[in-house]
Formats: C-alpha cells, sequence, structure tokens
C-alpha cells in the first residue's frame, strides 16, 4: 500500500473505493466455499467408494453379468434365483440363528457382569474391568483360530482334558453353538464396559435414596437402574443385531480355516463370496441388497420390541 | 453418609452376606477364567512344536521351542528384527500421531515419512513368510487410520461449525447410509478395481476404508460442543479457517480423534472378508488372510498349530500392548459412541 500510495495517491484511493466491493465479494464467495472445501476429501471419496458402488450394486442385481462382455437385463430374475436357492435360506436361517442364541445372552450376562462389579462390597473391582475387556482386543481371526484348536475332535485341548469325543466342529447341530460360545466370548467385555460407563453415569444419590427408604438391591436394580440404562441396553440390542447380520469371519475361520464353511453352519454372506468367486456378479450383489433389507427388518424389530414395552429415545 | 448405614443385622443376615459375596467372587472368577483361557493356550501351545501340540494339546509344554517363532520371520532373522522394529513404530506411531502431534502441522508428513522408511525397507528386504503379511496389516492400517482420522476431522468441523447450504439433508443423508453393510460393494468394488488393475494391491484394502460414517458422526458430535466464542477469538486475532482448524479444532477435538483412531485401527487390524476377495496375493494380503491357511508343507491338508498359534500371537501382541499401555482411552474409546447416545 505505502509503495503504491508512492506512485500516485490520487489513483490508489480511486481504486480502493471502486475496489473495496468486489473484494468484500470474493470474500463472501470463499467464506461460502470454506466448509465444502473441508468436507470434500471425505465426500468425495465416499461418493466414489461407498455410495457410488452401493447405486452400482443395485443397478448390478438387476442385471446378469459374468465380468466381462455385456451385460443384460433380467428384471427381478438375479432375486428370483436367490431366493429359490435353498443354501440361501439355509444360510440366513444360520445368520439369525447365530444373531439370536448370542444376543440375549450376551447382553445379560454383561450387563449383569456391570451390575456386579459395580457393587461396593467386593473388593479388586479395578482388575476386573481389562481382564474381562482382554478377547475384545485378541485379533478376531486369532480368536476364531484359537477356539478351532481346543474344540478340535481328535487334538483339541477340551475332548484331550476331559477325555471326550465330541464332534464340536464336525457335526453342525454342535458347531452352530461352538460359534455362539465364540460370539458371546469375545464381545462380553465390550458390552460390559459399555454398561459399566452407562453405570457409572447414573446419579448415586438415587440409589441411596432408595436405600434409606428401604429398597433392597433387588428393587434398586428393578426400578431405578433398570430404567435408567434402559437406552444404553437398546443402543446395544441394535447395535449388536446390525453387526450380525454382517456376521461372516468367526463361523468361516473357526469352522473352515481359510476356506468357505459349509452351507449347515455357514452365515448368509458366504453367498455373496461364493457368486464373485463363480463370477455371477448380478447374483452376489442381490444377495448384498438382500441381506441389507434383512438388516433393516431385523433392526426395526429389535425397535419394535423396546418400543412396546415403553418409550425409547 | 451415615444416615445410609443400614441399622445392624443380626448375625444370620451376615452369614447369609458372607455367602452372597464369597458367590459374587466365584462367579467373578469363573468369568475371568472363561476370558483368560483362550489367549493363555494360545501364548502356551506356540512355545509347543507342532508335533507335540497334537500329542498334548492341553497341558504344559514338555520341550518349550521357539522353532516357530523363527518359522515366522522366514529364513532370515535380519527381516525379524525389522519386523519387530516395524511393529512398535508402527503401532506407536498411530497413537502418538493422534494423541501428541496432531497439533503440529508437519505430524502427519513426519509420520508417513518415518512409516514409509521403517516399514518398506523392512518390506523390501523380507523374504517372504508370515512377518511380511504382518508388515502389510501395519501398513494398511496405519495409513487408513491417518486418512481416516484427517478426512473425518475436516469434515466433521465443517459440519459441526459452518452453515452452508445442504448441510442438515447431507448430513442425514451420510447417517442413513450407516444400516448398509459394507459387505454390499463388494461385487461391484471387484468389477472396478478388476478395471482399475487394483486388484491384489495396498490401495484397495486402503481407498475404500477412508470414510466409515460413523466416524464422522462421532467427532461431530464433539465438536458441537467447542464453544463458538474460541473460533470467534482466534479470527479477531486474524486466523484463517485452515490455521483455525489446525491450531484450534485439532487440539481440543484430539481426545475423540484419538478414540475414533484407535477404532479405526482396530477396525482395519480386523479387516477378513474385503482382503479375501480383494487381496489374496501373498506379497499384499494381511497376516489375517494367511493365518488360517498355514498346512504341513509335506503332507499338506493339516494344519501346522504350533505356527498358527505363535502366528495368532503376532497378530494380537499390537493391539494388547495398545491395549495394556492405554486401557481408559482404549476402553472408553471404544464405547465413547454408546454413552453419547
Amino acid at each position: 500500500m505505502a509503495e503504491t500510495s508512492l506512485v500516485g495517491s490520487e489513483r490508489t484511493q480511486q481504486e480502493t473505493t471502486v475496489a473495496a466491493p468486489p473484494t468484500r465479494r470474493s470474500i463472501l464467495w470463499s467464506k461460502m466455499l470454506t466448509p465444502y472445501f473441508f468436507i470434500a476429501p471425505f465426500l468425495l471419496t465416499f461418493l466414489a467408494f461407498t455410495i457410488g458402488p452401493d447405486i452400482y450394486a443395485l443397478v448390478l442385481s438387476f442385471y446378469r453379468y459374468r465380468g466381462y462382455g455385456s451385460a443384460t437385463f433380467v428384471g427381478w430374475e438375479n432375486y428370483h434365483a436367490v431366493l429359490t436357492y435353498h443354501v440361501f435360506w439355509t444360510e440366513l436361517s444360520n445368520t439369525l440363528f447365530y444373531w439370536l442364541a448370542h444376543t440375549l445372552p450376551l447382553i445379560v450376562i454383561a450387563f449383569g457382569l456391570a451390575v456386579l462389579v459395580r457393587s461396593k462390597v467386593l473388593r479388586g473391582r479395578s482388575w476386573f474391568k481389562p481382564i474381562i475387556f482382554v478377547p475384545n482386543v485378541i485379533a478376531v481371526v486369532a480368536a476364531s483360530l484359537v477356539f478351532q484348536n481346543l474344540f478340535g475332535t481328535q487334538y483339541g485341548v477340551i475332548n484331550t482334558l476331559f477325555h471326550l469325543h465330541i464332534a464340536w466342529l464336525e457335526d453342525p447341530n454342535v458347531t452352530r453353538w461352538v460359534v455362539v460360545l465364540l460370539l458371546i466370548w469375545r464381545n462380553l467385555g465390550f458390552w460390559f464396559v459399555v454398561f459399566l460407563a452407562g453405570l457409572t453415569s447414573i446419579n448415586p444419590d438415587l440409589e441411596e435414596a432408595a436405600t434409606v427408604d428401604g429398597a433392597n438391591a433387588w428393587q434398586r436394580l428393578r426400578y431405578i437402574t433398570i430404567p435408567l440404562m434402559r437406552n444404553i441396553v437398546f443402543f446395544a440390542f441394535i447395535i449388536d443385531a446390525i453387526t450380525s447380520m454382517s456376521l461372516y469371519t468367526e463361523p468361516n475361520v473357526l469352522t473352515a480355516g481359510g476356506s468357505q464353511a459349509i452351507p449347515p453352519v455357514a452365515p448368509v454372506l458366504n453367498l455373496l463370496i461364493v457368486n464373485i468367486n463363480n463370477g455371477v456378479f448380478g447374483q452376489s450383489a442381490a444377495v448384498g441388497w438382500l441381506v441389507f433389507l434383512v438388516t433393516v427388518i431385523v433392526a426395526a424389530a429389535v425397535f419394535g420390541i423396546f418400543r412396546l414395552t415403553g418409550e425409547v429415545e | 453418609m451415615m444416615a445410609t448405614m443400614p441399622i445392624k443385622r443380626n448375625d444370620r443376615s451376615q452369614a447369609q452376606r458372607r455367602v452372597q459375596i464369597f458367590l459374587m467372587y466365584v462367579l467373578l472368577a469363573v468369568v475371568v477364567l472363561f476370558s483368560l483361557y483362550p489367549p493363555l493356550m494360545m501364548l502356551i501351545n506356540s512355545f509347543k512344536s507342532n508335533s507335540e501340540i497334537n500329542i498334548n494339546p492341553g497341558g504344559a509344554p514338555q520341550h518349550v521351542t521357539g522353532a516357530n517363532y523363527q518359522q515366522i520371520g522366514a529364513e532370515n532373522s535380519g527381516v525379524l528384527i525389522a519386523g519387530v522394529i516395524a511393529l512398535f513404530v508402527g503401532t506407536l506411531l498411530t497413537l502418538v500421531l493422534t494423541k501428541y502431534m496432531f497439533p503440529r502441522r508437519n505430524a502427519i508428513i513426519a509420520g508417513l515419512v518415518s512409516l514409509i522408511v521403517l516399514g518398506v525397507i523392512p518390506l523390501t528386504v523380507a523374504s517372504g513368510g508370515l512377518l511380511r503379511n504382518f508388515l502389510n496389516t501395519v501398513i494398511v492400517a496405519t495409513i487408513t487410520t491417518i486418512f481416516a482420522v484427517l478426512f473425518a476431522a475436516l469434515a466433521g468441523f465443517a459440519f459441526a461449525k459452518y452453515r452452508f447450504w445442504g448441510r442438515n439433508a447431507l448430513f442425514t443423508l451420510l447417517l442413513a447410509t450407516i444400516m448398509v453393510p459394507t459387505a454390499i460393494t463388494l461385487p461391484p468394488q471387484y468389477l472396478i478395481f478388476s478395471q482399475l488393475n487394483w486388484i491384489d494391491t495396498y490401495q484397495v484394502q486402503i481407498i475404500p476404508f477412508l470414510t466409515p460414517v460413523f466416524g464422522l458422526f462421532l467427532i461431530r458430535q464433539y465438536m458441537l460442543t467447542i464453544p463458538d466464542s474460541l473460533i470467534e477469538a482466534a479470527r479477531i486475532d486474524g486466523a484463517n479457517d485452515w490455521l483455525i482448524f489446525w491450531r484450534i479444532i485439532v487440539p481440543v477435538a484430539s481426545p475423540v480423534l484419538a478414540v475414533f483412531g484407535i477404532i479405526q485401527f482396530l477396525n482395519m487390524w480386523n479387516s477378513y472378508i474385503w482382503p479375501q476377495v480383494m487381496a489374496n496375493d501373498p506379497s499384499v494380503a494381511p497376516l489375517m488372510l494367511v493365518l488360517p491357511n498355514l498346512r504341513d508343507p509335506v503332507i499338506g491338508f493339516l494344519p501346522v498349530w504350533g505356527t498358527i498359534m505363535a502366528g495368532c500371537v503376532l497378530a494380537t501382541l499390537p493391539i494388547l500392548i495398545l491395549f495394556l499401555t492405554n486401557q481408559d482411552k482404549f476402553m472408553s474409546g471404544l464405547t465413547v459412541g454408546a454413552t453419547k447416545e
């Protein structure tokens, strides 16, 4: 500014008065664009690698396409093929079984443990929290492989220790329960810690007041703790249901190592993978969207059950 | 406090109470045993030879051997040492970046350079083996975590602190996609990445995972609580938006950034279905993919349990170290979404 004013003060003065409105406007423009710059990296990546493929998957599910050559529009044929394929129903019921069999014991035990560890009569409470959480930090594949080793028929730890000959991982009816056990084992610590955090946020005055009024431990639990924890328990059931529908690693690695589990114990996502491997991409995409549909229904069902028994925020 | 003390109990209820407490301890002991037994067996069995495990799967090792760990390090013991260094650097780097260094502007560049120097060099030296796959996991998880945190922090800032056209609609749309399973994109992505020649590369394992909506949500919720006056004060002092982000927002939001970093790193560490389809080649495949397929080189179908268990220890160790040194951040971090609801 100082330099230009030396050249001609009259002219610079004129310039500043004239230039002022555009400058303000350009500031306004950059101000308007700033947030878009900040969201651009996330949004563009998300559009290109999540939303785009999601839509592509939807389109793909109406086409017959083998990965090369031309794609032909087949309408609902892929969905029809998947829905009339008995393996789809077997594997879908497996996924639903894994979810239903583990979610209730998991959340009830985790809740009970949290209440237990929080009760003031016990010593060494700070030790239980990290120890019970440890299974959650074991890599999923590692945990599945360790369970495979534990439950082997001929060389397994459990059978050898107790001199049993149970075909844990060969008989599908038994194997399903080993998968459930693995799911409970791995997730127990997680929800335990979540519930513990929730219990800590409850005002201790409430329990004290109830104690003064003569409520026993069970009554305090029933009429104070559980109602106040309702939303967190609801959250636990919803998240567990949604993630259960995408179950894949545990049943596969536990029962089949690196290869695909057999249909009697495989989760529904196996069909999606098998279809990719077979090059029937349209049907694979159809399975994906059906799994999404099931996820929405299951989440809505959990929500509905909670709604029946009271308000949910 | 005195008022809450119960009226003196009689002996019978005292005894009853003692039994109750005893039963509580028994119950907790069972849970602790249930939780720790599998990882303990993993560790014990990793020190048995492959043949001993078949005879003696459940007991203490009769001949303690480190052969399984040598097996992991391929033929080259130098690779093993390099791998161990990369292990610590890779995991600590992520932690340090998200926890302490984020306020500094060049932290990410410095982190990436050191990761390339310390991670890629041993990788090129590596002749193969499980260690190579371990390094693949470290590289993919670390790079993904750094960029995912950065992207989500930038976007979270905009969604929390700016008013702009389409903000709420966009955010709702993003949240709505949370229920769509990631696996749904596998068939189209496979076709797309085949076209791009990206199958069996690192980027195919990294780029699709840079934008978890959950992380964006978490960070945005946290940034909503940062007072506007802080930003206004910086603006009056002449700071531009970019500077405000790095000097004010990132330091203040560093706890939630660290939390999301941990979640993202764990998810990437555990990823299995995606690399199974996209990155099968042993040169880029993560450890998790190779571990279940280890078989006896002579007999073929027989799993080599000793080596597998040593590999499992390797797969678990970095996360376990991370957990044991940062217990509180870890546990509050993983559960923050639940209690914030």
